[in-house]
């Protein structure tokens, strides 16, 4: 998809945020106050033919002649459409509501199939990505995925309405989230792209890093990060010609079955790969831009105000899903999330083995209660409980002491700070956790403040995680206490 | 791992296309050898400047029109004066100029602006195979068919080129070092065994090679010779002088046998390569084709 708005970083990021939750792979976006010449933005235009294009700008009854305006360099620049010249673009407006017609006269008629939606920003305080969420999802179907090969023969078996693999994946998550009652971090790192979708407080984000991927777009992931990134997850024996050679032929030749060695690298590019995902996923899941907001004392003293939504002391749980969660061990699968999303407070970790989520969150609208069901039985595993503290202590002093009960028993543990403990907790066993953080450092409640939860085993068990945010020790495997 | 593939004979089929619409130059029956021009056009250049000319000449916009050389359609040259501005009874010139060899594609005498766009390239497209042409793609190519031999590579670099096959090792697991690329090498296609060196690369672009085939090639010294790192697994428009293409992977691998040995059955003969590669869903692996 291509996206359009007024003012990038309102109208435009509220564009991008549809068509990314919609499940898009965004290929540009457009906006008045880009610092592209017209010129330039025109030839652009026309060198990308998506498949769908969504504009917004404006609020309703707010601003007309630049919405015109960028309506006339989309009619000037004369999208054309992938799947070739015979068909119109599929032209989405979720702009100014009231200047529908006007846009819709600039665009002409014969260039585009033109569909009006609500406004994506109706108001500068309010975003509203449902309608072109919706707008996106009929485009899909009416325009772009009846050109598919095999199309005509997969309607016949489905009576519910195909969904981009993204999308689906995005639904089922925000209904996991939603009967939870919870916030959650996602990450797909697939061969080609890696995905990241969030809900938090209700609102679902997802971001796309395109040829950022541990097939063929491994070679990507040294080349964005830096091999000293990738080499810090690696032990400091191998070298650096072993590791790049590697790393090529992984993305040379398609694997069935990894190498020792092969399995080393690929679990350090996948960190810098969802690293790099969650970097990407919170500047778009930010707050609203464009909006007053009063500042406190408090705020002053503060370098900036936190522009992203994500807080990861306040995801409850993050899940990982991809080849690379199915090619690794547990307790390697488990600190591969960890690493990269360094998660804080206490968390929960699962992975998706069986590929299914997709077919779920389809299935959602045909039985929303089974799909949940066979997502929790079939789909998702847990493997682990993870426990950082947030703050700075003396180096070897107690970071955490956790309590447990569980079946009558009881059991002590404890992590000193810039170190990694394991703690055995079987997939189906519950215990009973009480959690004394150091004096300076926080689990989510205030500096050594204790925090009681009742938590989940699972196969790794429960990671004690005590080296501190942001991370600066990275070959840190946890170990069981002997 | 997927298979790369290997045929001792097999007939190919090519489509030679310019990417415009164009003249094509030859019909289904003719023959032609690798340096026939198959079709050839004309593309607009994509490089455009935008001068703000009242800038230059520090006048208002509409003021411009008085002052330009240059109208809408005239050829400029890079440095070109197209608009010149006296003031203080000539004491004081101020001049605008185009940046690039074009053509002023449009002027505003409201906003005071041009437009310089560069002259338009030419395409063509040769056969690059010797054989016979099949079929001819309307305004824009042709399909020509040859009897070869084909070998696949895993990953190259580098376009289209054509050479005398030759051997710088005698067996596959040799490295092929810069003491093995000699000056009798230029414009040939030079085989190597398990390895390519750095200075073997630097060799090969100095002597003129046309193209080094060999079964791998270490990636920190692929990326030190090109001056930057690779990304994602689309290439064919490098340009560093040959086509480098690796039949078994990065590091040092040695050529499989029956590649080498297919190699070595032709040695001497006319081998057309290809290092374009796509590794995605859509594979496309490098190619060394030797006409039968």
């Amino acid at each position: 998809m291509v996206v359009g708005g007024v003012i990038g970083i309102i109208s435009g990021e509220s564009a991008q945020r549809a068509a990314l939750g919609a499940g898009a792979l965004l290929m540009d976006q457009f906006s008045k106050d880009d610092r592209r010449p017209y010129f330039e933005k025109i030839a652009r235009l026309r060198s990308l033919k998506p498949d769908i294009m969504l504009m917004a700008g404006g609020t309703d009854g707010g601003a007309v002649a630049q919405v015109l305006e960028m309506a006339g360099l989309v009619n000037t620049a004369d999208v054309k459409p992938r799947f070739g010249r015979e068909y119109q673009l599929p032209f989405i407006y979720a702009g100014n509501v009231e200047i529908r017609d006007q846009v819709k006269k600039v665009l002409g008629e014969e260039h585009y199939a033109t569909r009006m939606v609500e406004n994506v920003r109706p108001v500068i305080s309010k975003e509203n990505l449902g309608p072109a969420r919706e707008g996106i999802y009929d485009a899909y179907m009416e325009h772009v995925i009846v050109h598919s090969p095999g199309y005509d023969e997969l309607i016949r078996w489905s009576e519910e309405p195909l969904l981009p693999t993204q999308a689906a994946v995005g639904k089922i998550l925000y209904a996991y989230a939603e009967a939870r009652a919870m916030n959650l971090i996602g990450v797909d790192v697939g061969g080609e792209t890696t995905d990241v979708y969030s809900v938090f407080n209700g609102i679902f984000n997802r971001s796309l890093n395109a040829d950022i991927g541990i097939t063929y777009g491994v070679m990507n992931i040294v080349k964005e990060t830096g091999l000293g990134n990738v080499m810090r997850w690696l032990p400091p024996e191998m070298d650096e010609r072993d590791i790049r050679n590697t790393v090529g032929n992984m993305m040379i030749h398609e694997y069935v079955t990894l190498s020792p060695e092969q399995k080393t690298v690929q679990a350090a590019v996948a960190r810098e790969a969802v690293r790099l995902g969650l970097e990407k996923h919170k500047a778009i899941a930010s707050r609203l831009k464009g909006v007053l907001v009063g500042r406190t004392i408090s705020d002053i003293f503060k370098q900036a105000l936190e522009q992203t939504i994500i807080n990861m002391f306040k995801a409850q749980l993050v899940v990982g899903k991809g080849w690379v969660f199915r090619d690794q061990p547990a307790l390697e699968s488990a600190m591969i999330l960890v690493d990269s999303l360094e998660p804080m407070g206490v968390t929960e970790i699962m992975v998706d083995r069986s590929s299914i989520m997709p077919h779920l969150g389809n299935l959602l609208g045909v039985n929303h209660d089974a799909a949940l069901q066979i997502l929790v039985e079939e789909s998702l595993s847990n493997l682990a409980t993870c426990v950082a503290p947030m703050g700075k202590a003396g180096e070897g002093e107690e970071a955490v002491t956790v309590h447990m009960t569980m079946d009558g028993s009881e059991m002590v543990e404890s992590v000193k700070v810039g170190d990694t403990r394991l703690v055995p907790l079987g997939v189906d066993e519950v215990a009973e956790a009480t959690f004394t953080p150091h004096r300076r450092l926080d689990l989510g409640a205030g500096r050594g403040k204790q925090v009681k939860k009742q938590i989940h085993g699972g196969e790794v068990g429960l990671i004690l995680d005590a080296r501190g945010r942001p991370l600066n020790r990275f070959r840190k495997t946890p170990k069981a206490p002997t | 791992m997927q298979s790369i593939q290997l045929f001792e004979d097999t007939v190919v089929r090519k489509e030679r296309r310019i990417p415009t619409e164009g003249e094509v130059l030859v019909k289904p029956g003719d023959t032609v050898e690798p340096d026939t021009v198959v079709a050839k056009g004309v593309v607009e250049n994509p490089d455009i400047r935008e001068l703000k000319i009242y800038a230059s000449l520090g006048i208002s916009p509409d003021m411009v029109k008085n002052h330009m050389l240059k109208t809408e359609g005239d050829d400029v040259n890079k440095d070109e004066v197209i608009a010149i501005y006296r003031s203080f009874f000539g004491r004081s010139t101020k001049v605008a100029r185009s940046p690039i060899d074009g053509r002023i594609e449009s002027f505003s005498s409201t906003t005071g602006r041009a437009i310089v766009r560069g002259h338009p390239i030419q395409m063509m497209v040769k056969a690059h195979l010797p054989g016979e042409v099949v079929d001819v793609i309307d305004g824009e190519g042709a399909v020509v068919e040859t009897r070869a031999a084909v070998l696949q590579g895993a990953f190259g670099l580098g376009g289209e080129a054509v050479g005398e096959l030759v051997f710088a090792v005698d067996s596959a697991d040799l490295p092929l070092t810069s003491e093995e690329i000699k000056a009798e090498h230029r414009g040939r296609v030079v085989v190597g065994g398990s390895v390519v060196t750095v200075d073997a690369l630097r060799a090969a672009a100095k002597n003129g090679v046309s193209a080094v085939i060999v079964g791998g090639v270490d990636q920190k010294d692929l990326t030190e010779f090109l001056g930057y790192e690779l990304g994602v697994g689309v290439t064919g428009g490098e340009d560093f002088g040959f086509t480098l293409i690796i039949t078994e992977g990065f590091g040092v691998n040695p050529m499989d046998d029956a590649r080498f040995s297919l190699l070595e059955r032709h040695e001497g003969r006319l081998a057309c390569v290809d290092g374009t590669t796509q590794i995605r869903s859509r594979i496309q692996r490098p190619e060394v084709v030797v006409p039968l």
